[in-house]
C-alpha cells in the first residue's frame, strides 16, 4: 500500500518494547520501516506491559500488534498474549513477535512453537531484518493470518 | 543568557547531603574519616597523577568489569590489574543505576547462595565502603566508576568512599542513553551535586576526577550531538569546582571522522575552559573502542579491537576503554577481559603511533565539526536561565540537543543520520538542532557521496547500524 493512500484506509499497526527492556534502536528503525511501507504507527517504545498493547491496540484500533524484546524477556511476559487481546473482544488482531525474544541460546523452531502456543500469528527470532516481517503483514491484512 | 561562571557553583550542600548520607545502607560513612582515607591513599590511585605520567602515542588502558559477589570482583580486579589495566573498572549493575537497592540486595543475596551471577554488575550500595576498600588494598593505579546512574547521590557516595577516584557520567551522558523517563531537569542538579561532592573532597594535588561518558547512545551519533554534550558537562563540573575531568566519544566506525573529531573535542574544551575563567582545569580525552553491535566471530572482534587499538593511539587519546572477543555474546569471563588487555598493549607497543596524521579531508571534517559546534554552543549560551544548567535543559526541550536513538521519552527524536562513503556520520536532517544552513549543505554534499541513496531510508539505516558485523 503506497504512503500516499488516505490516511484512514492505513494499516494501524502498534508497536513497542516488551518487558523492562530499554533497547530502542530496533523500536525507531521499525517505526521508520512501517512508516515507509503506508503503515500508521503508534510507538509505545520502552518498557511495556502486555496490557499497555491491549489498551492501545483497542484506542486505536488497531489491525496489528508488533511486539519486539532484545533482552530476552519476551518469554517471561508474552505468555497468554492472545487470550488478553480475546478478553478485550480484540482476537482479530494480527499479533507479530520478534527481536532476541528468549535469554540464552535455543532452536528457533522451539522458539517459534513456544509463542505460537502463546497466540502469535508469526515469530521472527534473531532476524537481521525486518523486511519480511513486513511482507508477511500486508499478506496477512489481505489474507488473513495462517492457520497453524 | 546564562554562561557558565564560577558563581553558578551550589551553595548550601550540606542539607542535601544530610538527607542522602541518612540513608540506611550509607551507616558510618564519615565525610571526615573519607577525606583522612583519600589522603593515605598512594597517590596514583588518582587518575590525574597517573595521566602525569603518561607517554605521548600510548593511551592509558581500561577494561570494563563489574560482577555481584564480592570474592569474584576481587579476581576480576587482581586479574585485569596484573593484565596491564592501568585503569581499573568497577561497572554498577543495574538495579542500583535505577536506585532499586531492595532488589539489588535480594539478587545479591541469591547470587551469593547460589553461586552465580544474578545481577550485571557489582552492587556498590549494597557491599557498602568499607567492604568495597577490601577490593583495592595494595593497588596503586586509579579506579573507574562505570555505571549509567541518573540520581548517583549515594552511589557516588559510597564510591569515593571506598577510594574511588574516578566518577563517570553527567546529567544528560547518564540519562538520555539510559533512561526511559527520568526528568532531565533532575538528572542535571542531581549530577551538579556529584559535581559538587566530588570536587567538595579534592585537593589541587589529588583531585577527584570526573569523566564524561561520549558514546552515548553510540548509534549513528553526528560529533556536534557527542562534543555538545561533552562540553557542556565539562563547563558543568567546572563551575562546581572539578579541577580534573575527562571527556570522551566513541569510535564513530570512520577514521577521517574519529581523528576530526578528537582534534577539535580537545581544541574547544580548553578553549571553552579557559574563555570561561577555569583555566585550573586539566582536562583528558578518552577514546571508546566501537560500542556499536559487535561481530559474533571472535577472529573479527578482535581484529576491531586491535584496529581501534591503532586509532585510539593515532588520536593519542590520553585513555581507551577496551571491548572483548565475547562483546556480542554477553559478560566477559575474566580471563577474557584479561586477554582484549594485552591485545591492545600488544597493537600499541608493535606499531607505535606518529606524531599527528592529518589530511584534507580531516581538515575539512574538522572544520564542518568545529562549525556545527560553535553555533550549537553559542545558541545555548544565548538561552535565557539564571544557570547554565537551566539553559542546557532549555536546550534539550527544544531539540537543540538531540541524541539519535535515546529511549528517553522526552528526547526530540527529530534529529536523522546516516554514513557517508567514508562510512562518516552526516546530519540528513537537523531535526531543531541549530545547524548553520551552509554546514547542513556540506553535510548533504558529503551524503551524496553514497551510492546506495535509491534504497529505503530504514535499511540504509539498519546497513550503518550494522557496520562491523
Amino acid at each position: 500500500m503506497p504512503p500516499e493512500t488516505a490516511l484512514s484506509k492505513r494499516p494501524r499497526v502498534v508497536i513497542g518494547v516488551i518487558g523492562d527492556d530499554i533497547h530502542i534502536v530496533g523500536n525507531r528503525i521499525m517505526q521508520l520501516a512501517l512508516e515507509e511501507s503506508g503503515c500508521r504507527v503508534f510507538n509505545l517504545r520502552t518498557r511495556n506491559r502486555p496490557e499497555h498493547f491491549v489498551q492501545a491496540a483497542l484506542e486505536v484500533n488497531a489491525h496489528a500488534v508488533f511486539v519486539s524484546s532484545l533482552n530476552g524477556e519476551g518469554e517471561h511476559w508474552c505468555a497468554d498474549f492472545r487470550r488478553r487481546f480475546q478478553d478485550a473482544q480484540l482476537g482479530h488482531v494480527l499479533l507479530y513477535v520478534g527481536g532476541n525474544v528468549v535469554v540464552g541460546s535455543r532452536p528457533e523452531p522451539e522458539v517459534v512453537t513456544l509463542f505460537k502456543s502463546y497466540g502469535f500469528d508469526r515469530v521472527y527470532h534473531q532476524r537481521p531484518d525486518i523486511g519480511a516481517a513486513i511482507v508477511d503483514l500486508f499478506q496477512d491484512l489481505e489474507h488473513g493470518a495462517p492457520v497453524t | 543568557m546564562a554562561r557558565p561562571s564560577p558563581e553558578a557553583r551550589l551553595r548550601a550542600v550540606d542539607r542535601q547531603r544530610q538527607q542522602v548520607l541518612s540513608h540506611p545502607l550509607a551507616q558510618g560513612l564519615s565525610p571526615d574519616e573519607v577525606a583522612r582515607h583519600l589522603a593515605s591513599l598512594p597517590a596514583r590511585r588518582f587518575p590525574s597523577v597517573r595521566y602525569a605520567e603518561r607517554e605521548r602515542g600510548v593511551p592509558m588502558l581500561q577494561p570494563r568489569g563489574g560482577t555481584p559477589i564480592f570474592e569474584e570482583q576481587l579476581r576480576l580486579t587482581r586479574m585485569l590489574s596484573d593484565a596491564g589495566a592501568d585503569f581499573v573498572p568497577l561497572t554498577i549493575d543495574s538495579c542500583t543505576r535505577h536506585n532499586q537497592y531492595d532488589t539489588a540486595s535480594q539478587l545479591l543475596r541469591r547470587s551469593e547462595e547460589e553461586g552465580k551471577a544474578y545481577l550485571n554488575g557489582y552492587p556498590l550500595v549494597c557491599h557498602g565502603h568499607e567492604l568495597t576498600r577490601q577490593l583495592y588494598v595494595g593497588l596503586d593505579k586509579p579506579v573507574s566508576l562505570r555505571h549509567g546512574t541518573p540520581d548517583a547521590r549515594l552511589l557516588i557516595e559510597i564510591a569515593i568512599a571506598s577510594g574511588i577516584a574516578e566518577i563517570e557520567g553527567g546529567g544528560l551522558c547518564y540519562s538520555l542513553p539510559y533512561s526511559e523517563g527520568f526528568p532531565v531537569d533532575r538528572a542535571l542538579l542531581y549530577w551538579q551535586y556529584v559535581d559538587r561532592v566530588c570536587a567538595l573532597y579534592s585537593t589541587p594535588e589529588r583531585p577527584i576526577h570526573r569523566e564524561s561518558f561520549g558514546p552515548l547512545s553510540a548509534t549513528l551519533v553526528p560529533p556536534v550531538v557527542v562534543i555538545v554534550i561533552e562540553l557542556v558537562e565539562l563547563l558543568l563540573a567546572a563551575e562546581q569546582g572539578v579541577l580534573s575531568f575527562a571527556v570522551s566519544f566513541g569510535q564513530t566506525g570512520s577514521f577521517i571522522q574519529d581523528v576530526a573529531t578528537a582534534q577539535v573535542m580537545r581544541k574547544l574544551a580548553r578553549e571553552l575552559l579557559d574563555e570561561h575563567g577555569f583555566q585550573a582545569m586539566q582536562v583528558r580525552l578518552v577514546y571508546h573502542q566501537w560500542m556499536g553491535q559487535f561481530p559474533m566471530q571472535r577472529e573479527r572482534a578482535a581484529a576491531l579491537i586491535a584496529g581501534s587499538a591503532l586509532v585510539a593511539g593515532v588520536i593519542d587519546a590520553d585513555k581507551v576503554v577496551i571491548k572483548t572477543v565475547d562483546e556480542a555474546l554477553g559478560v566477559p569471563r575474566p580471563e577474557v577481559n584479561a586477554e582484549a588487555v594485552d591485545t591492545v598493549r600488544y597493537v600499541l607497543r608493535t606499531f607505535g603511533t606518529p606524531p599527528s596524521v592529518d589530511s584534507p579531508a580531516i581538515q575539512a571534517e574538522a572544520a564542518l565539526i568545529e562549525s556545527e559546534v560553535r553555533t550549537v554552543m553559542a545558541a545555548i549560551f544565548g538561552l535565557s536561565g539564571d544557570a547554565f544548567w537551566e539553559s542546557v535543559y532549555r536546550a534539550f526541550q527544544m531539540g537543540w540537543i538531540d541524541l539519535p536513538f535515546s529511549p528517553h521519552a522526552d528526547n526530540a527524536n527529530k534529529l536523522v543520520s546516516m554514513r557517508d562513503a567514508n562510512r562518516s556520520i552526516r546530519i540528513v536532517d537537523p531535526g531543531s538542532m541549530p545547524i548553520a544552513p551552509h554546514d547542513l549543505v556540506a553535510e548533504r554534499a558529503l551524503l551524496a557521496t553514497r551510492s546506495d541513496s535509491s534504497e529505503k531510508t530504514y535499511r540504509r539505516m539498519l546497513s550503518d547500524i550494522a557496520l562491523m558485523v
